[in-house]
């Protein structure tokens, strides 16, 4: 037998584990953007109200069971049921429905019509938003992200696997799907939203705090969907405006013999028939822009942390890493040729 | 009651006898496999009745089963009679013997010995043909095909067997590519190249030299292969990685350092003057554009992404290549029959991605190449 004090202080313990979970990157309940504000604030205000509901159903119900005379036949009568049982809830429900709506608006909206090609469709949607801020497309795809930023001086260059925010801009997100349906879905900052194939629709994102945030595909998409996350970073305005500067710019020239090395590796064994690094001869744009993969907080969409041995390891293995991702697996390199691929990635930053 | 326990003993007894029966016959037939008085010589026939028993099996078998055999390419292509013929001067005369000469006596001396071909196989139909090449026959010394994903190399033999029984010994010869080998061949370069047990008149009957073409389009030009790549692919033949029927063979025969020198040879010889029919010049155009763009949308990086002019030592270089070559092996690709190697594990995904008409449009334009002929990667970045 076990004491029964653990079994008390196991059940009190458990919530409070469970809770824990709740803390972090990913939570909704710790929101850092404008639009996760308000749903929280709506979250609070619902729960609140419906333990009230319940508070006052529990004490209804002791009263009809042990109260005095009086007291339960006022409960039983037809006022109180008209009142508390139909009134009430009417009125209480429409008054948090509207409001629901009205924090539903706050965040996104489906936009733009629908053409044949996405990059058109994407560009129609980039034209439609105001050209004074800095606009970002994030289209779907199996299974990672890819980023488009559009600066306020009209400059438009590709990322991968990592947004970037200014804090207290909001900045609004095209959000579009090049295969199935995917769903952004950032808790930190904002609900989600579906990106849905053939519809460009807009997400508006403002960050309240610097700090890093991740995000999720919401959706099934196949195979490696769960494995298809990426984080949002939110900077200072200064440090992020010193950020966009860099990553607008084209690669940096490889500064070691061993990054050399990786280099002329990525360019001549097909590397770059799928990848693109800004400067050099590589223009694929069937996997992710890896100008500056070196200075992204993860790889493979946040599956690996971004370090040399993991990239080597994604290089070679990728088929293990992320079963079902469309890259194929590149056994061919011996372990010297990966570090000097992965030096030359790495100092993409 | 009574009436019945006669008749249930006699049940009983029936069945008690014919368990001893079986014992005995079990204990009777261990004594003699033990024993040893069985004559398993081959030197003396079987009975007349086991003759006639395993050809009964074997016939109706071979009916049976090969009627499930999927309906054979175009036979009369020339290139695959030729690739046919040539393999089966190297792989099936040891034992069958070329049209024309006398039965090998040691092959005549196997129980079966192997039949004269030129009178069977008239009889058989291609599907029958076929399933016997790719799988082979027991009870007898007929081998399986040693690559069992290499169902067009089986269709090369079958094609060339068709064909057999019409064919005089000169038109054999002709065929299986042995009046190519000629005599400059024989002198300098066996002895700096050849080896002891595959003399480079093998490699030269069906791949050429300097001065002759590969002797089928299904068969690839080597010459001015990168060294790399040649040698990969001689060790790929010999360690089974990359199937064939025909290439392991010969490659397991190779010792490294024999495949090495092969391979520098091959390297080093200009590639030899290719006249081949102009393709659909539509075909053309498109593979040019896949080659050089790729198409994105399919996720198909452009072919020259890997096999550009300056592409690695150990990537094939595919201007100038046959294009029945070139498209055999994205088939192969596509059928994921090259995921033994790491180099095909790359290929395979791309091919996979390949649709029937781009794989013709690819291989055409690479064909149309000449050697050494595809762009440079720099001249395709925009």
């Amino acid at each position: 037998m076990r004491p029964p004090g653990l079994r008390r202080a196991a059940c009190i313990l458990a919530p409070v584990l469970l809770a824990a979970g709740c803390a972090g990157v990913q939570s909704a309940l710790e929101p850092a953007g404008v639009e996760a504000v308000h749903i929280d604030r709506l979250l609070r205000l619902v729960t609140l109200f419906l333990a009230l509901v319940f508070a006052g159903v529990l004490v209804a119900t002791a009263i009809a069971l042990a109260g005095p005379r009086a007291w339960r036949e006022k409960l039983a009568s037809e006022h109180l049921v008209v009142h508390a049982g139909m009134v009430f809830p009417l009125v209480a429900l429409s008054v948090l429905l509207g409001y629901g709506i009205w924090v539903m608006g706050q965040g996104g909206s489906a936009q733009a019509g629908v053409g044949l090609r996405l990059d058109e469709d994407i560009a129609a949607a980039f034209e439609a938003l105001p050209a004074s801020g800095l606009r970002i497309a994030v289209t779907g795809e199996r299974w990672w992200w890819r980023v488009e930023y559009v600066t306020a001086d009209g400059r438009r260059f590709a990322s991968a696997n990592e947004l970037r925010l200014p804090v207290g801009e909001p900045v609004p997100v095209l959000l579009a799907s090049a295969d199935v349906i995917h769903s952004f879905w950032v808790p930190k900052l904002a609900g989600k939203l579906d990106m849905i194939p053939g519809r460009v629709n807009t997400l508006t994102l403002e960050a309240t705090a610097p700090g890093v945030s991740r995000g999720q595909c919401a959706e099934y998409c196949g195979g490696a969907h769960a494995l298809m996350s990426f984080f949002v970073v939110a900077m200072p305005p200064a440090e992020f405006a010193a950020w966009l500067e860099r990553e607008a710019a084209p690669a940096a020239e490889p500064a070691t013999r061993a990054a050399t090395a990786g280099r002329r590796l990525f360019m001549t064994h097909g590397c770059a028939g799928c990848h693109a690094i800004r400067g050099t001869v590589a223009r694929g744009t069937i996997g992710p822009d890896l100008t500056h993969v070196g200075g992204r907080l993860s790889l493979g969409a946040g599956v690996l942390p971004n370090e040399p041995q993991a990239m080597a390891r994604w290089i070679r293995d990728t088929a293990h890493v992320k079963p079902e991702n469309l890259m194929p697996p590149f056994a061919i390199f011996t372990d010297a040729e990966l570090r000097d691929l992965a030096t030359y990635l790495e100092g993409l930053e | 009651m009574r009436d019945t326990r006669p008749e249930r003993s006699g049940w009983r007894r029936l069945l008690r006898r014919g368990a001893l029966a079986a014992v005995l016959v079990l204990v009777a037939g261990a004594l003699f496999v033990r024993s040893g008085l069985y004559n398993v010589a081959a030197s003396s026939d079987h009975w007349p009745f086991t003759t006639w028993l395993i050809d009964r099996v074997r016939v109706h078998s071979v009916d049976t089963w090969s009627s499930f055999v999927p309906a054979p390419p175009s036979l009369d292509d020339a290139d695959l009679l030729a690739l046919g013929a040539a393999h089966f001067e190297g792989g099936c005369t040891p034992c069958h013997s070329r049209p024309g000469d006398p039965a090998n006596a040691i092959a005549a001396a196997m129980l079966p010995p192997p039949p004269p071909l030129g009178t069977v196989v008239g009889s058989m139909d291609a599907k029958a043909l076929f399933w016997i090449v790719k799988h082979g026959l027991k009870y007898t010394a007929m081998p399986a095909w040693p690559a069992q994903q290499r169902d067009d190399e089986v269709w090369a033999v079958t094609a060339f067997l068709v064909r057999l029984p019409e064919l005089s010994p000169r038109a054999y010869r002709e065929l299986a590519g042995m009046t190519r080998t000629g005599q400059a061949v024989q002198d300098g370069a066996e002895l700096a190249t050849g080896s002891e047990s595959v003399g480079l008149t093998e490699c030269v009957r069906c791949h050429g030299d300097a001065e002759t073409g590969p002797l089928s389009g299904y068969v690839p030009v080597l010459n001015a292969q990168p060294r790399r790549y040649l040698e990969r692919a001689l060790a790929e033949y010999a360690d089974a990685q990359r199937p064939s029927g025909v290439m392991q063979p010969v490659a397991t025969l190779l010792t490294p350092t024999e495949r090495l020198r092969l391979a520098a040879w091959y390297a080093g010889l200009a590639a030899p003057r290719e006249d081949r029919p102009d393709p659909a010049p539509g075909l053309v155009e498109e593979g040019r554009r896949l080659a050089r763009e790729g198409e994105p949308g399919t996720g198909l990086p452009p072919c020259l992404a890997c096999h550009a002019r300056d592409h690695p030592e150990s990537f094939p270089s595919l201007a100038g290549q046959n294009p029945e070559y070139l498209l055999g092996q994205l088939g192969l690709f596509r059928r994921g029959a090259r995921d033994g190697t790491v180099h095909g594990q790359i290929m395979g995904v791309i091919a996979r991605r390949l649709g029937d008409r781009q794989a013709q449009a690819a291989a055409a334009y690479f064909a149309s190449l000449p050697a050494g002929g595809a762009p440079a990667l720099a001249e395709i970045a925009p």
